[in-house]
């Protein structure tokens, strides 16, 4: 309720959302730099980063105190073998650094990632690390992103189709559907898969099966096919997820007031339907998503073992196998770093598509 | 003079899992260009739905609409639904109560003004975006060229109101329904909002039906007055004539809870007893009968018809018109003492 | 899915998702097939013999495995897996044929030359045999005396140089940084190279036939060799008929090799066919890593898109099946791995530190039950003593064959009865232990942490109640049985595997006294008994090898007896090729593939 009578006077609140600062980017520099520092839009980025990186220590220190304080297999043992004695064992601890103390390791781990980005090298194989991850990033950011086109194409429209015919059979299937989707382990759907439609060991051979993994640049047809069966596994759940959603949302949103005076204006149902309703049922699932994608660039481990996908998911399972700590702590900061960035960029779109939000 | 809006026998039910809500039962309103017609009630009485059935905004599936809205010639209630669309928001336009949620929150004003127009004419948006700036600029909007680009939060709740009524009114309806369009609105801004309400009438000669729980408003705009409960209208008359010779029990309710700036302060605010009745469990014969201090047995039994009890002034009750009159002018000096 | 899992608890009615859960369980049968009555398995077919005879040049092979090899480094690998790799593209000293366990001169020409007091080695090797690109010069004596060289320095940190080679003269009691000279190591000329040990040793010959004798250039090496930890093995260069591929630089890594994912051999073209008694069939052999579920594996091979399994057996519903299918049946052999697996009992801590107590763990232990846990018979022959069948006249029948088992019981399955009789004469009245609960570190996964289970259910009978601690396997080894000071009193999930075909390699280091370390231990009984310590002592210089192996035939007996631990299964490893190809094993090297003899038919 309004306790203030502004009618009459022009001091109404000034807008200073992204809006106002991308319409200074179209004047002088000099008024860009000073519309930036002053934008409030532009401090809290400056905040979050801050906290982003705050985080990362924080996640990395933890990685190496949960490495040492619970029981794991010793390293330098699994390295030696079973023949070696105490002193060659010793000399490994040595040569690993893992005779020093453990915040002296932080420390020295830290010191390299700061000022060389050197995330050190696997005690299982002396790879870089570095290298291991950088070089399964885009076969994951393959699994990732195909998943997640399929299952917003397939879940949103889904579920704006069950909001509309709500309480039909359709409606009915398409839950029941999604609710079946949602209980199936991943594994187990994509060991059905392989079994079914592999085209080596499936009943149905038609895509690519487990192990057929090739980067685009080699073979484009190939990746696609060795990727369908993974991308469809992965999607299932996520997709019915998002229609449950969507269908939730879209739901919920058309009872609203707003949505009486679209209709009262005369608008046609489909555009009530969706410029008014869904654009505004979509903003969570827009953040929703984009979290979710983020989290996936960490590795989806459980599609990538299955399916035998070279990503950085099936690299952080091995190095857990292996106690591999640098391997363990690379995963571990790079996927922290993917689902802190997708926070920030999810919550400045978010005010991007949402204008009663403001930092 | 033929009223531009005739609704006739109206009745609207919902078949709901727990019954058929009668929500509408047999309404009798008119309304002439020009003129205002304020619809007065508590919640339930029937008063939102039958604006809503105006618009054909209750043609949902468990929806049972019989009767005629005549409008200008044609009947509302079996329009199809196409032409049904270009007659709402075109021809008859409503506002609302609450301007914040009634206003999309993620569109900016002038967007939203620019887009009822484009329903209904093939303008470009330009031209579109100009009769939307005249529109902020005739609601009294100050800077309407800026303000235009404002979202529905950056405004004052004034001004959101003054917004929804420039939406309604930019393409020049003939009749305008305000469903309570005061209410979310301090008094200040209240008064200020009826000011622009009254001008706008006077200068499109637009004809308005004010739905309202609050005789002040009714007394403050009203040219004519339909007293609603039950979804039924129970007693219908020209604003002096409800204030001054109110001939309906409930009527005489209504007037006696407000608290009056000439009387000495009471200790409580009168109300009237009781509670409005379920929609789906109507009482039998007058709906009113469980609450009436005037109860005869007849009520129980039979329903009141909408009769006129002089000119101009129909009453649905089943006391003789002579008692009304003496009960009514009783009331009036216990209060005037 | 960290969005996903957050909001998941609040969808769907918890009974509504039992029921799909449920339906879909059901589902998962149905496709994958419950395998009709698997009753009995058809005829196993051994791995003995299976040589690859009578393929023809050409193709690719594929072999599927689960993870990667331990080392790329031929001189620090040492994982049955590994060998896979480095025996096609290395030459040791010896080596083996497939199908058999016979010691063959490989870069040897001959069997080595031994002096009369035993503690010189002379090997001839032979001539013409190249490095393949980027060295391609002539293998000499020189390159096997640096390849030994440098599995003594903290740069190639190799974990059996000292254990075989450590007799030599002039080795370093401290490991250098980098590889230096050993003294009693000589070449005399480039073809010849001469070992000199401070005492007789009779398994230096066997050890002869490890990777660590495969030449290595040090001219091109020792670049890499200098640094803190070495790492020539993303450099390394062949000598055998196949290669990693690599650049023109030499590197593997990315080119032929790619940690975790796969290798890749091809023909090395400075190979000369006529020094080597490989065939090399195939033109490329490609090893296809990552595939962690074996069900998958087992049936690419059926389906033929993989050749063979590289690392791991398929699961035991798969194994009956496909011995029970007559055509099926011919794909598939078992061979004895050369060890087995057994229950240490911590004898230097009560309870197990009395000799009674003892000998009631071996009676009541139900074997039987044991080896289900595993799959049955068709995982292996029950253990009765430490040397396995695949030492057969290499010391199995002196140390009793299958025939010798001091702690009897009917089909195995454990005499309750004995067990208390045993207990009794330890002190315990009518036969129940009395005293604080016994620990176990045990696997947290099946099927050691079904074994766990079973065991100690076994030892409730004789009142013996086990708390048990579940962790990963290499936590199991690791911190607990391999660190003497945190050992707990049973290790049930332990086995060993001998490192070439000679009954010291299972017995030594496993039950000697002398081995016992602080760290990395593998004598998990903590067995310290000098009658036996002598004994290895005794067996160890003699040269003849019948009488080698008659002696420690008997020192398995004597380990035996003293219950130290309790030997359950010689476990056997299933070998599944597919249709498409010859089959070829590495029948000394526990049943892995051999793919210098397959053949793509």
């Amino acid at each position: 309720m309004e306790s203030r009578n502004t009618e009459l006077v022009n001091n109404a609140p000034r807008p200073t959302g992204p809006g106002s600062v991308i319409s200074r980017l179209f004047r002088s520099p000099w008024a860009l730099s000073r519309g930036l520092a002053n934008s409030s839009m532009f401090r809290y980025v400056v905040r979050r980063v801050l906290w982003g990186v705050a985080m990362l220590v924080i996640v990395s220190m933890l990685t190496f105190i949960i490495f040492y304080l619970l029981p794991s297999a010793d390293p330098a043992q699994l390295r030696a073998g079973k023949g070696a004695t105490p002193a060659r064992i010793a000399e490994i601890n040595h040569s690993l650094g893992l005779d020093k103390p453990f915040y002296e390791q932080y420390g020295i781990y830290m010191k390299k990632l700061v000022l060389h980005f050197d995330l050190g090298y696997s005690y299982h194989n002396e790879v870089s690390v570095k290298t291991e991850i950088f070089s399964r990033l885009p076969v994951t950011f393959s699994v990732a992103i195909g998943a997640f086109v399929l299952w917003i194409l397939l879940g949103i429209p889904v579920g704006v189709i069950s909001a509309i015919k709500r309480r039909s059979l359709l409606d009915r299937f398409t839950m029941g559907a999604s609710l079946a989707a949602i209980s199936a382990p991943v594994y187990w759907l994509g060991l059905i898969a392989l079994f079914l439609f592999s085209s080596d060991i499936g009943l149905i051979p038609l895509f690519g099966g487990s192990g057929s993994y090739v980067s685009f640049s080699q073979d484009p047809g190939g990746w696609v096919n060795s990727l369908i069966l993974p991308w469809f596994v992965l999607a299932a759940a996520f997709a019915a997820f998002y229609a449950r959603m969507v269908r939730g949302n879209l739901i919920e949103v058309m009872s609203e007031d707003y949505i009486r005076t679209a209709r009262a204006k005369g608008l046609s149902e489909r555009r009530v339907i969706f410029r008014h309703g869904l654009r505004a049922a979509l903003t969570p699932v827009v953040t929703m998503a984009g979290l979710d994608l983020g989290a996936l660039f960490g590795g989806a481990v459980l599609t990538e073992t299955v399916f035998n996908i070279p990503g950085v998911g099936r690299f952080a399972y091995q190095s857990i196998i292996d106690s591999d700590l640098p391997s363990i702590q690379g995963t571990v900061l790079f996927g922290a770093f993917f689902i802190i960035s997708a926070n920030l960029i999810v919550d400045i779109l978010y005010a991007f598509l949402d204008p009663r939000v403001r930092y | 003079m033929t009223s531009l809006l005739e609704i006739r026998d109206l009745h609207v039910h919902f078949r709901t899992r727990d019954g058929v809500v009668r929500a509408v039962e047999g309404a009798r309103l008119s309304v002439e260009r020009g003129r205002t017609l304020g619809i007065v009630g508590e919640s339930g009485s029937g008063k939102s739905v039958t604006a809503l059935t105006v618009m054909g905004l209750t043609r949902f599936p468990n929806a049972t609409i019989t009767g005629s809205i005549d409008f200008d010639g044609t009947d509302l209630v079996t329009l199809p639904d196409n032409q049904m669309r270009s007659v709402r928001g075109q021809r008859i336009a409503m506002i609302f109560q609450d301007p914040l949620s009634s206003l999309h929150p993620l569109y900016k004003v002038g967007w939203q003004i620019v887009e009822a127009i484009q329903a209904h004419e093939d303008v470009s948006k330009g031209d579109a975006r100009a009769r939307a700036i005249e529109a902020l600029h005739e609601v009294g909007i100050p800077s309407p060229e800026k303000r235009i680009d404002s979202y529905p939060h950056e405004l004052s709740g004034g001004m959101r109101q003054r917004v929804m009524i420039a939406m309604a009114l930019v393409l020049k309806p003939d009749v305008l329904i305000a469903d309570e369009p005061t209410t979310a609105l301090d008094v200040t801004v209240q008064a200020q909002i009826l000011d622009l309400i009254r001008r706008l009438k006077d200068e499109y000669q637009t004809a308005i039906v004010m739905i309202t729980h609050d005789l002040g408003v009714i007394a403050e705009i009203a040219d004519e007055v339909a007293v609603m409960y039950a979804g039924r209208v129970m007693e219908r008359t020209s604003r002096e004539t409800l204030f001054t010779k109110p001939e309906l029990p409930y009527t005489w309710g209504l007037m006696r809870s407000i608290p009056r700036l000439d009387a000495p302060r009471p200790g409580r605010l009168d109300s009237i007893s009781g509670m409005p009745p379920s929609l789906i469990n109507l009482p039998t014969g007058c709906p009113f009968h469980p609450r009436c201090p005037y109860v005869m047995d007849v009520c129980l039994k039979t329903e009141p018809e909408l009769l006129e009890s002089e000119r101009d002034h129909l009453v649905a009750c089943h006391l003789q018109p002579a008692d009304r009159r003496r009960i009514g002018r009783e009331l009036q000096t216990q209060y005037r003492s | 899915m960290k969005g996903l899992t957050s909001q998941r608890r609040r969808l769907g009615a918890g009974s509504s998702r039992v029921v799909w859960l449920l339906l879909l369980a059901a589902l998962a049968f149905a496709i994958v097939g419950c395998g009709g009555g698997s009753k009995s398995s058809g005829k196993l077919q051994s791995g003995m013999g299976v040589d690859g005879a009578g393929g023809k040049k050409g193709g690719t092979i594929t072999v599927l495995s689960q993870a990667d090899v331990d080392y790329i480094d031929p001189g620090l690998a040492y994982y049955s897996f590994s060998y896979e790799v480095v025996y096609p593209v290395d030459r040791p000293l010896y080596s083996y044929k497939a199908g058999s366990t016979e010691v063959v001169p490989d870069m040897a020409e001959s069997a080595p030359e031994v002096s009369a007091d035993g503690k010189t080695f002379t090997v001839h090797m032979r001539k013409g045999v190249r490095f393949a690109p980027p060295v391609n010069r002539e293998v000499t004596s020189a390159d096997v005396k640096y390849a030994i060289e440098r599995g003594f320095s903290a740069s190639v940190p190799s974990s059996y140089a000292g254990v075989y080679f450590g007799g030599l003269e002039g080795v370093p009691s401290k490991s250098p940084a980098t590889p230096q000279p050993i003294s009693g190591i000589q070449t005399p000329d480039k073809y010849t190279i001469v070992f000199k040990l401070t005492a007789p040793s009779g398994v230096f010959q066997g050890a002869l036939a490890l990777p660590l004798t495969a030449p290595v250039p040090e001219e091109y090496a020792r670049k890499f060799d200098n640094k803190k930890l070495s790492d020539y093995g993303f450099y390394q260069v062949a000598s055998g008929p196949y290669m990693i591929r690599n650049d023109k630089a030499g590197k593997i890594n990315g080119v032929g090799y790619t940690p975790g994912r796969k290798i890749e051999l091809i023909r090395n073209p400075n190979w000369v066919a006529k020094t080597d008694y490989r065939p090399a069939y195939a033109d490329k052999i490609v090893f296809a890593e990552g595939f962690t579920d074996v069900s998958v594996m087992t049936k690419k091979i059926l389906a033929g898109t993989g050749d063979v399994n590289g690392d791991s057996p398929p699961p035991p519903t798969e194994l009956k099946r496909i011995t029970s299918d007559k055509k099926l049946n011919k794909l598939l052999f078992f061979t004895p791995t050369s060890g087995g697996r057994y229950i240490p009992l911590n004898t230097q801590k009560p309870p197990f530190d009395n000799l009674h107590v003892r000998k009631a763990v071996a009676y009541v232990l139900d074997r039987e039950a044991m080896r289900k846990t595993r799959g049955g018979p068709i995982d292996g022959d029950i253990a009765t003593h430490f040397i396995d069948p695949s030492f057969t006249k290499k010391g199995f029948e002196d140390a009793g064959g299958f025939s010798y088992d001091p702690f009897p019981s009917t089909n195995h399955a454990g005499d309750v009865a004995k067990a208390k009789a045993e207990m009794k004469l330890a002190g315990y009245k009518d036969g129940m232990y009395s005293g604080p609960k016994v620990t176990m570190v045990a696997d947290n996964t099946p099927p050691g942490s079904n074994t766990a289970k079973v065991i100690a259910n076994n030892l409730a009978k004789i009142g013996m109640s086990t708390s048990i601690v579940s962790v990963t396997h290499p936590t199991m080894y690791t911190v607990y049985c391999n660190v003497p000071k945190k050992e707990p009193a049973i290790c049930p999930n332990v086995g060993w595997l001998a490192d070439f075909q000679e009954p010291q390699t299972l017995l030594d280091a496993t039950f000697n006294g002398k081995s016992i370390a602080t760290v990395n231990n593998s004598n998990w009984p903590l067995l310290n008994d000098p009658k036996i310590n002598k004994a290895m002592a005794d067996a160890a210089p003699i040269l003849d090898a019948k009488k080698r192996y008659a002696a420690w035939g008997n020192i398995d007996k004597m380990i035996t007896e003293t219950a130290a631990a309790v030997p359950w299964i010689w476990e056997k490893f299933p070998g599944l090729f597919s249709p498409r190809v010859i089959p070829a094993i590495q029948t000394w090297n526990s049943g892995s593939p051999d793919v210098a003899f397959m053949s793509v038919k």
